[in-house]
């Protein structure tokens, strides 16, 4: 554990340099963040302003959902996909293989500080400006640890959702048109644009059976007090970890796979 | 601009717009994808319309077909624009940078007109000029919209301020790149501040719709022109023209001093 803490630290840290050095695209993701907060809240309001308010929703919880949901976006920002998509357009890939580490946890152990630290730094300014307008409401322990919980397993998806689509950099070169599809689906599908909550009920069966929803949706459930009772929560941890586990072995299914593919030029 | 001048720059586009054309068919997957990639992300626009309107009958005094057609709207000059001048965020990201940008000082035209000519039909634009255009026919049909001569006379030339528009403002903070070397930051907030303009103006707060009107004139490009074609109110429409006006000579007067500002690196 310590051999591999020490083994992956020097990409860890590499990450770090990074992010101090772009400090203006943390100020462009709080920007991003705020705007589309502040758009999904003007809409909303309407809705709420016409009296029609969506069952068990108050307007504060729905306040609340649209700001973290934001906010855990940009956790979930991790730029795996356009790392490796890049190593591969490039042939740097045949570098990064021969390296003693394992090739998805080095790209883990760059992104992940880089993905907290800017959405901390970025975060904390739109939250704060936010519970300004509106007193958020604030959540119970206990949920706080649910959500703790969730928030890690949702990390792990984030990653692992973009490890697959980088390693379509393997088959495909406009990995930039691949990337602006993810992007908008797997916002859609996990919540981010409109909480799940607010669907037809046949449709929230469905999503929330899928990875996606394992990003912002089942954090804020628990956070925010949506669910029923005690089991209910543990099914909603219990589907995140499923397929955290099942997408770990469809990423090591997919990496031996493109391995194959790989041709890099070069003496 | 002389007679001769004008039918030399219509020569050049036609062949120019060819040359694209070819290029489109040799990359047709990436063409199917950009295109694709758009039509995802209206989808999902159009899907968060459909949720709100399931709570409440009208939004702002805005039906659903209405919305609908706004959003549809917005897409037109959106389109136009990026069909033409895609290769502006290219400046704003890299092209001073790397100093590339001194080839389109050295060709016998004008250089706006030479760098904009790089990127002819971009494909991603045909993807948001097509849904725009099916999202406003089926909204129309949908409420048997019925618009007068003179709406029906001002329609295109409607599209094409707000593509004017678009394009100048982009021009603008394109050109801050002569003088930040990269001003790619500054356009993605302004182009996440412009997504605002695919919902009804009114829902905001007035210091965001007074931003959206007078200083980065987006509400000319889609709310006031879809509200006139839908309602006939001529509130602010008389404003589009001198508003497009400015902001193209704004932008192509930054374009101008920033060339002049410009050296090349290199030997």
């Amino acid at each position: 554990m310590i051999r591999a803490a020490r083994r992956y630290a020097p990409f860890a840290l590499a990450g770090l340099h990074a992010v101090t050095q772009y400090r203006s695209t943390i100020v462009l993701s709080a920007i991003t963040a705020a705007a589309a907060t502040a758009l999904q809240v003007f809409l909303w309001r309407e809705v709420y302003v016409g009296g029609s308010a969506p069952a068990g929703l108050p307007f504060v919880h729905l306040t609340s959902y649209i700001v973290l949901a934001q906010i855990l976006g940009l956790l979930h920002t991790n730029r795996i996909d356009e790392l490796i998509a890049g190593e591969v357009y490039r042939g740097d890939i045949a570098v990064s293989l021969v390296r003693p580490v394992n090739y998805a946890l080095s790209c883990l152990a760059v992104n992940l500080p880089t993905a907290a630290v800017s959405a901390v730094l970025a975060g904390v300014p739109v939250l704060a400006g936010f519970s300004l307008f509106a007193s958020l409401p604030v959540p119970t322990a206990a949920n706080l640890a649910l959500f703790a919980v969730a928030v890690l397993l949702s990390v792990a998806l984030a990653f692992q959702i973009n490890f697959l689509v980088g390693l379509a950099a393997f088959v495909t070169t406009n990995t930039w048109g691949i990337r602006t599809i993810k992007n908008a689906l797997v916002a859609f599908l996990a919540g981010q644009v409109i909480p799940l909550a607010l669907f037809p009920a046949d449709v929230v069966t469905l999503l929330r059976l899928l990875p996606f929803q394992g990003l912002i949706d089942s954090p804020l459930r628990l956070l925010l007090g949506g669910y029923g009772d005690w089991a209910d929560a543990g099914r909603i941890l219990a589907v995140q970890a499923g397929w955290v586990v099942l997408l770990t072995g469809v990423m090591s299914l997919a990496w031996r796979r493109s391995l194959r593919k790989v041709e890099v030029l070069g003496g | 601009m002389s007679v001769s001048t004008a039918r030399r720059y219509a020569r050049l586009t036609t062949v120019l717009c060819g040359v694209s054309l070819h290029r489109l068919t040799a990359y047709r997957m990436d063409f199917l994808i950009g295109a694709a990639s758009f039509v995802i992300r209206i989808a999902c626009q159009i899907a968060l319309i459909s949720v709100i309107f399931q709570y409440v009958p009208s939004l702002g005094g805005w039906t659903q077909q209405q919305a609908l057609f706004l959003l549809g709207f917005s897409l037109l000059p959106r389109g136009l624009d990026r069909l033409f001048t895609d290769q502006l965020w290219i400046l704003a990201w890299q092209l001073v940078r790397t100093g590339d940008f001194f080839r389109y000082m050295i060709r016998p035209v004008n250089p706006f007109y030479s760098l904009l000519s790089e990127r002819f039909l971009y494909p991603d634009g045909f993807g948001e000029l097509a849904t725009g255009i099916a999202i406003v026919v089926t909204a129309a049909g949908a409420m048997d919209l019925d618009l007068t001569l003179v709406q029906w006379l001002l329609f295109l030339p409607l599209v094409l301020c707000g593509a004017l528009i678009h394009t100048f403002i982009k021009a603008f903070l394109a050109s801050l790149s002569f003088w930040m070397t990269s001003s790619l930051n500054v356009m993605v907030a302004v182009n996440q501040l412009s997504e605002f303009t695919a919902y009804p103006l009114n829902l905001y707060h007035p210091v965001l719709r007074g931003l959206l009107t007078w200083v980065l004139p987006f509400a000319f490009t889609a709310y006031i022109p879809a509200r006139y074609l839908l309602t006939g109110d001529t509130g602010l429409l008389l404003w589009t023209l001198p508003v497009t006006a400015l902001t193209v000579l704004l932008g192509y007067g930054t374009f101008r001093l920033g060339i002049r500002r410009y050296e090349m690196p290199g030997s």
